[in-house]
């Protein structure tokens, strides 16, 4: 969604291109860099029927070449590095990279030898969706700003409550 | 001026050609002055077939007059028959003319190559120009010696020396079977001269006549390559020069076929449908079997070889079909299906030679045969890929070119076996059908993989990464290739001349029933199919141009990126890594496991563990050549245990010589008195 | 095979309407949680940050740094100070800047 240094649309004409071309129909390459597998099992509920992500266009595809949009889990293990950056690089433009899960945005691990630590270390994210793991809701929320079909909620949202609770 | 006259001058420039080649061919000058009378020779010829195409048979000539030395005069007449096959004996014999010299390196093994191969086009010259019996069998013999030293360019390699004797033996087997066929036809009609037999043969009863026809179609199928008559093939076109390999099968394979044409056709007119039935059934059976085969070879050339028994099988079938069709008393039906048969003998002669040749090149370019050690040559020999390619899709026989237009016409023929009226005969055709069915899809199958292994995807040796193209020879192949789609958008021309062709040997006119348009052809009858190859080729070509207008007109296209092929993300992605051809196959092999019956050994450095982690695994299947071991080596075993019992008579005694000269005059004496 | 069918039409649809509509199951979804600045001390903010497993929770001075890409919903911060933690019940927490997701609390509660 950031255009790429060799794309040459702003920023704007990148969003509505890819609101008028996914908006209505995705395809998602989904990328494990070395997660637990349990955000592997909430993406995978999305095709179940009670989520049912094919209703609203969205279809899960093995190959990168005819994938829009590639879903990374997992904090980046080093060893995966390059197969990250081959399968990045094999999916055609407009491409739009989603990092979901605490590892994948830098919460879980520290860089050291044998990992990165985030995603955006090794691909540059347009989408974050955090959760450990991210509930399909969330999933289908973040794949949705993705494409543009619905609104950002997080600028908004300060995490501050009212009230005194119990006190002390 | 008829077309005899070009046949006579095609012959000089052959003789001509091999006496320069024997003479001169140690040097390049000699090589390509041999080529170019060659080439001279095959223009002569391929006009001269294409004209007595539609001629019709000239007379008989005996030139020279009276008996000649092997006891029979020399007698020659250009025939319709004959007219497809000496055509394309002529485009071969050109397009070989203009590989030939970057192929060879000059020296003295080429000179005796090149003048044993002009000989054996002269010879093949002779045997469709014979008009006599005679003259047919000493051509005969001389085209099979002639490929017998052709086939022997290395004679100093076990395999050469292996493949040549095969071709030989068997040559010399059918050989035996042709010449009691022609004396049982000769001695019952009381001439030598073709026309004159032909046109006795009703005299002759049916008992001999069917005995003639079945030594025939046995003696031809030898040189045609039918299962089980076949062994010499996959053994000899592999050892021969690649222009040797293509001439042998583009060209002599056909002589064959033309030997069980001129029988059925011309010469034996038996009566009842049981001769054609069994044709068709050995031309279905050999075509089956012939893919089968070629699925399971890695060697380009061995595939190729198994590839032209499947084309011979597909044609006898045509034959076999319209041997039928005449016994049921549907003479255009018959006719058509002669037509289909000739017109799949000058295709396949045109793209089973360019693949021959683009063998050839391949094999120079990478020094291997062996489609497991190629890969991406596409990329390193462009323009002999795109002729390898043409001449591929015509053999998978897929639109819009020749083999599709042959086989679709076979097709039609024998789908309308319902109209001979009989059950069982009705069933067996659309069986042989169904069986031409199966061959076809094998045939896209194994052609998928005899081009994309090789030319497709990475080079999987060093060899094959450092194949280049220049000085590869392109116009040989090139003109072939150029034949491939003028057969195939020219058809109506081709089957014009091949209707006038058919109504030399059939009598019948098709006519209307043919080809009622310009270009729209029917399959002998007005109700039952259509089909333009031409507007077929046309609209193909028109429906490839508009995704591609549609593209090139169409919004500005963006950045296009240039990434590596997607290999799984793989770190280090080995070619070797990719399908191999065996795997390829391998749905195949497992599927019809009894013909090939692989006996499979596996040896692993220690016993107890299965995956090879302490050692590599190795893997051998050979394919069991069950006509070779369970026919040729008891007949071979049969002959030697004759041979063992015979050889107490040259015991080395003296005196039971003696006893022998007195036994013999003993014995002419008895019968001078009786 | 009937059966099923059967007993899937009883059923009747089960997929939710998301996000046309609000789901239902979301209300038990765990959430990252909310702070309530008046009750957040520098010493509750400190034991909290000592006891969330990840890097979630930071200090910079009188402010509490929330990483919510780096909550895992785990509530141990919510049984350290339960008067000044709750959940916030929001899941829809897709951003498309990082530093969307790094919240500043700040930290108004009087020492005791």
């Amino acid at each position: 969604m950031k255009p790429r240094p060799d794309e040459t649309a702003t920023a704007e004409e990148l969003r509505k291109r890819i609101a008028a071309q996914f908006g209505r129909s995705l395809h998602i390459r989904t990328m494990d860099t070395g997660s637990c597998a349990v955000c592997e099992q909430e993406i995978r509920l999305l095709a179940a029927p009670h989520y049912d992500l094919h209703r609203l266009g969205f279809f899960f595809t093995p190959a990168p070449r005819h994938a829009d949009l590639l879903l990374v889990t997992g904090p980046m293990v080093r060893a995966f590095e390059v197969a990250a950056r081959k399968t990045y690089e094999a999916m055609p433009g407009p491409k739009v990279v989603v990092a979901t899960g605490a590892c994948a945005l830098g919460g879980v691990y520290q860089a050291d030898p044998f990992v990165h630590g985030e995603v955006e270390a090794v691909l540059p994210v347009d989408v974050w969706i955090p959760g450990c793991p991210p509930s399909p809701l969330a999933l289908l929320q973040g794949l949705g700003v993705a494409v543009g079909r619905l609104a950002e909620k997080m600028p908004g949202l300060t995490f501050v409550a009212d009230g005194d609770g119990d006190a002390r | 001026m008829n077309p005899l006259d070009l046949l006579y001058g095609a012959g000089g420039a052959w003789l001509a050609a091999a006496l320069a080649g024997l003479l001169a061919g140690s040097r390049r000058p000699g090589l390509q002055a041999c080529c170019a009378l060659s080439a001279v020779g095959g223009a002569a010829a391929a006009a001269g077939g294409g004209w007595s195409m539609v001629y019709g048979n000239t007379g008989l000539v005996t030139p020279g007059g009276g008996p000649t030395i092997v006891g029979g005069p020399l007698q020659l007449q250009a025939t319709s028959l004959a007219g497809v096959f000496v055509a394309l004996l002529g485009l071969v014999a050109v397009a070989i003319a203009w590989y030939a010299p970057r192929y060879h390196e000059p020296g003295r093994g080429t000179a005796l190559y090149l003048a044993a191969y002009n000989l054996a086009l002269l010879a093949c010259l002779a045997v469709l120009a014979a008009g006599g019996m005679v003259t047919f069998l000493v051509a005969w013999e001389t085209m099979s010696l002639a490929c017998y030293l052709l086939i022997l360019r290395h004679p100093r390699s076990d395999a050469s020396a292996r493949g040549a004797f095969w071709f030989l033996a068997l040559s010399e087997i059918g050989f035996l079977l042709v010449v009691a066929a022609f004396v049982i036809l000769s001695s019952k009609t009381h001439a030598t001269a073709l026309d004159a037999m032909a046109a006795r043969a009703h005299l002759v009863g049916g008992g001999w006549l069917a005995a003639a026809y079945l030594l025939a179609l046995i003696g031809f199928g030898f040189k045609a390559g039918l299962v089980p008559l076949h062994v010499w093939l996959p053994e000899a076109h592999p050892v021969a020069p690649a222009d040797g390999s293509g001439f042998l099968s583009g060209v002599v394979v056909k002589l064959g076929v033309y030997g069980i044409a001129l029988f059925a056709f011309r010469l034996d007119p038996v009566a009842g449908a049981w001769p054609g039935l069994v044709t068709m059934g050995a031309g279905a059976l050999t075509a089956a079997i012939g893919i089968l085969y070629a699925m399971g070879e890695r060697d380009i050339k061995r595939f190729l070889a198994y590839s032209t028994i499947e084309n011979t099988g597909i044609i006898v079938t045509a034959f076999g079909a319209a041997m039928i069709f005449h016994a049921y008393r549907l003479p255009a039906l018959s006719a058509f299906l002669l037509i289909a048969g000739l017109y799949h003998v000058a295709n396949h002669g045109c793209y089973k030679t360019l693949l021959f040749l683009e063998a050839g090149v391949v094999e120079h370019a990478t020094g291997t045969r062996d489609m497991d050690r190629l890969g991406g040559l596409v990329h390193r020999l462009p323009r002999s890929a795109v002729i390898a390619f043409t001449g591929t899709l015509g053999i998978a026989a897929l639109p819009p070119l020749n083999g599709f237009v042959s086989e679709w016409l076979i097709f039609q023929g024998l789908f309308q076996g319902f109209r001979t009226g009989s059950d069982l005969y009705g069933i067996l055709i659309v069986l042989a059908a169904a069986t031409l069915g199966l061959t076809g899809g094998l045939a896209i199958y194994a052609f998928v993989r005899g081009f994309g292994i090789p030319f497709l995807g990475m080079p999987r040796t060093r060899q094959a990464a450092a194949a280049r193209e220049t000085g590869q020879p392109l116009a040989g192949p090139g003109l072939l290739a150029v034949a491939c789609v003028a057969l195939a958008v020219g058809a109506p021309v081709m089957l014009a001349a091949l209707s006038r062709t058919a109504r030399t040997v059939t009598g019948v006119t098709l006519g209307p029933l043919l080809l009622p348009g310009k270009l729209t052809v029917l399959p002998a009858h007005a109700d039952f199919s259509a089909f333009s190859p031409t507007y077929l080729a046309v609209f193909l070509v028109a429906a490839c141009a508009v995704p591609a207008l549609i593209y090139l007109a169409g919004r500005p296209r963006a950045a296009s990126v240039s990434v590596p092929v997607w290999d799984g993300g793989m770190v280090s992605f080995k070619p070797r890594m990719q399908y191999s051809a065996m795997t390829f196959s391998a749905p195949t092999r497992v599927t019809f496991d009894a013909l090939y019956r692989p006996a499979v050994s596996v040896t692993r450095a220690s016993d107890d563990d299965p995956a090879g982690r302490s050692g590599p695994v190795h893997y051998e299947a050979q394919v069991t050549p069950i006509f070779e071991r369970y026919l040729y080596r008891p007949v071979i075993r049969a002959v030697e245990w004759l041979a063992d019992g015979v050889r107490p008579v040259q015991s080395g005694d003296v005196n039971l010589y003696l006893l022998y000269v007195f036994a013999v005059i003993l014995l002419a004496y008895l019968l001078g008195a009786v | 095979m009937p059966l099923w069918f059967a007993r899937g039409l009883r059923r009747g649809v089960v997929t939710t309407r998301y996000p046309a509509r609000s789901d239902p199951s979301a209300a038990s979804l765990p959430t990252p949680p909310a702070f309530r600045p008046r009750q957040l001390t520098v010493q509750i903010v400190d034991r909290m940050i000592a006891e969330c497993p990840g890097t979630a929770l930071s200090r910079a001075a009188s402010t509490l740094v929330f990483d919510v890409g780096a909550c895992t919903a785990c509530g141990r911060c919510a049984r350290v100070a339960p008067h000044a933690v709750t959940p916030s019940g929001e899941f829809e927490l897709a951003a498309t800047a990082r530093s969307a997701l790094v919240k500043m609390i700040p930290i108004r509660g009087e020492q005791r």
